[in-house]
């Protein structure tokens, strides 16, 4: 069990106009599973690469139950990375690949040996020990990759996207081995990926990161309910964005005055962005709501099996709103509409 | 289906032709010609005599063992500096630094020289009357450029193996960089973050990565080395004389009879050479099945 602090990480790479790594500041703690998430090129892996000693700060320090990492040459940091495409020695069979670390702490045979089955028993895949990575399936050579892993009893274990070379069924499969062993083990765990489902699926909690710097770091829900900003909003499917001025503890938005329970109240600007998750926007042809109610327009319905989506039109803003299909009323294109945005499901962003 | 045959009839039958007519008509006729098919001397009947007095008569025996002890010496030790001098350089040259592309170039230069200038080049630096011996000799190192060790047409082929090592690593280094470069860096460095010290990386990552095409470019430079002419006559001694040199010599006889000991010391060259390659082959197609 092992505590990571990551401490205004700058990392600059020779012909990049901005930094790779901007000034990430993050605490993971003990056991944890946390998610790198963000889009392609935007500095995760260098980070994990950082973590592991392969890259060097410009700046920042990193620590490991607090002990710097940095003096520790990559090799005795007792961190290990899991590859995005596995690198499977292919020279070698699976036993050899899984007893690696081992055979580099010159370990006796015997000790790796029961080391190994043990590890290939943890990742399911008990009877392939004399194969050739060719002859391994993509899911059966990331389980291989996860054993040479875990057998090292790494402080840290990171995963570059490990899922990100498998079909959909196996992605399951893998999520759900990853899951049991990074709490069987209670290994803190660190996993990139550029695909927000299986960050959510998997992580306590998700460093999202665009252009090197962290946006926000908080548990998948909060991405969905509280997002730091617009960009994280919409990077985990927040479509509805409303302009507000928030003066005298009163939130007046373009729509009209909006009621607000949000536990952030105290750290709002004086002009900030509303947002709601679509499944939480009610509405209805008659009713008006008791707080946070306006009128509008429908402007689209689209019909995708157990959930229909409207497009509202409110006072010339756009909002999103998704039912279940079952059960609602016959609203249609163009109807007028009271639309109820719920106090404690809205929530107010600085930027 | 009938036109796609054709055309691949075609397309190879140019290539086949030559191969067929080289081999056929020339090895063929040299291998007749070393049984002692030689019909303008009058000689029609077939025999091993010529391949026996090469290896074994009090005449030439010595002159063959000890050579092809040299030639075995020359080509292994060249081939095995070679291949180590290149790897070192590909494996410092591959990182990015200032003057990268400076080394590369320098170390890729020996590619298009002809080995008669490499040959050349190495007395002019490494014979008792060349560059270095007159250096040593002008700053005090040594009191006479004749006290210069012998490096350049000595008995232990030193000024060979030093030419083709020069010439050589050119070849394994191109091979190499380009080996390194599509493997990139990603299994080294998952090997660093599973344990494995630089010693450690090189034993169980680097090596094994780069060994099979590091062991195909040794055959072909050890078999180029093993019946190549050129460098050995200019760098060698008369005694022990490497084998291409020693068959040359016998076509160079006035008596036409010892061109049939030339001949049978060419195929025993070119045998020698084919045991490696089929050797080679069996090598890595039973790894194949292996896998």
């Amino acid at each position: 069990m092992s505590e990571l602090k990551i401490q205004n990480l700058v990392k600059n790479f020779q012909g990049m106009d901005r930094p790779a790594v901007n000034n990430v500041n993050l605490d993971i703690n003990s056991g944890q599973l946390v998610a790198f998430l963000g889009p392609s090129g935007c500095g995760k892996t260098t980070i994990l690469k950082m973590i592991t000693g392969l890259f060097q700060p410009d700046n920042g320090n990193i620590t490991l139950d607090n002990e710097s990492l940095l003096p520790i040459p990559t090799e005795k940091r007792g961190v290990v990375m899991v590859f995005q495409n596995y690198l499977l020695f292919p020279y070698m069979n699976v036993n050899e690949n899984v007893g690696f670390a081992l055979k580099m702490k010159g370990v006796d045979k015997k000790t790796i040996d029961e080391r190994v089955k043990e590890m290939l028993d943890l990742v399911k895949l008990p009877d392939i020990g004399l194969r050739k990575p060719k002859q391994l399936s993509g899911g059966q050579q990331q389980r291989v990759a996860l054993a040479r892993a875990l057998i090292a009893s790494p402080r840290l274990l990171l995963l570059d996207e490990p899922l990100s070379n498998l079909d959909a069924h196996l992605r399951d499969e893998m999520r759900e081995l990853i899951l049991t062993i990074q709490q069987k083990l209670n290994v803190t765990t660190i996993f990139v990926t550029h695909d927000q489902e299986e960050a959510v699926l998997l992580a306590d909690k998700i460093a999202l990161i665009f252009d090197g710097e962290l946006q926000n770091y908080t548990s998948p829900k909060n991405y969905y309910e509280k997002p730091k900003n617009i960009k994280a909003a919409k990077f985990f499917g927040g479509v509805n964005f409303v302009k507000a001025d928030f003066t005298d503890n009163k939130i007046q938005s373009e729509i009209g005055f909006c009621e607000y329970e949000g536990d952030n109240i105290s750290n709002l600007n004086k002009k900030l962005f509303l947002t709601i998750r679509p499944e939480n926007i009610k509405i209805s042809k008659n009713t008006e709501f008791d707080h946070n109610s306006y009128q509008g327009e429908i402007t689209s319905v689209i019909f995708s099996g157990t959930h229909t989506r409207y497009k509202i039109n409110v006072n010339n803003v756009n909002l999103e709103c998704s039912l279940q299909s079952v059960g609602i009323d016959n609203i249609k294109e163009s109807d007028k509409v009271f639309i109820h945005l719920p106090k404690d499901k809205i929530w107010g962003m600085n930027d | 289906m009938g036109g796609e045959r054709l055309k691949i009839i075609l397309s190879l039958t140019p290539p086949l032709l030559i191969i067929i007519t080289l081999f056929f008509g020339g090895i063929f006729y040299g291998f007749l010609q070393s049984l002692g098919y030689q019909p303008a001397i009058g000689k029609y009947e077939l025999n091993f005599s010529a391949y026996y007095n090469v290896m074994f008569s009090e005449r030439y025996a010595k002159l063959f063992w000890s050579g092809l002890a040299l030639n075995l010496w020359v080509s292994f030790a060249s081939t095995f500096l070679a291949a180590v001098f290149a790897l070192f350089g590909a494996l410092a040259i591959r990182k990015t630094f200032i003057g990268k592309t400076l080394c590369n170039f320098i170390y890729s230069l020996n590619l298009p020289m002809p080995h008669l200038v490499v040959a050349v080049g190495m007395i002019f630096v490494f014979s008792q009357s060349g560059l270095l011996a007159r250096l040593a000799a002008q700053i005090g190192m040594i009191s006479s450029p004749g006290d210069f060790p012998v490096l350049v047409k000595d008995k232990y082929g030193f000024g060979i193996i030093l030419a083709y090592i020069w010439k050589e690593a050119a070849f394994f280094f191109i091979i190499l960089m380009s080996v390194l470069q599509s493997l990139g860096e990603n299994f080294e460095e998952l090997a660093q973050s599973l344990g494995a010290n630089r010693w450690q990386r090189f034993r169980y990552v680097i090596l094994p990565l780069v060994m099979p095409n590091l062991f195909s470019a040794s055959i072909i430079v050890f078999a180029f080395s093993f019946g190549a002419y050129e460098v050995p006559a200019l760098l060698g001694v008369i005694y022990p004389q490497m084998l291409p040199v020693m068959a040359f010599e016998f076509f160079l006889n006035p008596d036409l009879n010892a061109r049939s000991e030339g001949m049978a010391l060419s195929i025993i060259i070119a045998l020698i050479v084919m045991i490696l390659v089929v050797f080679y082959f069996w090598l890595t197609q039973a790894k194949i099945r292996k896998d």
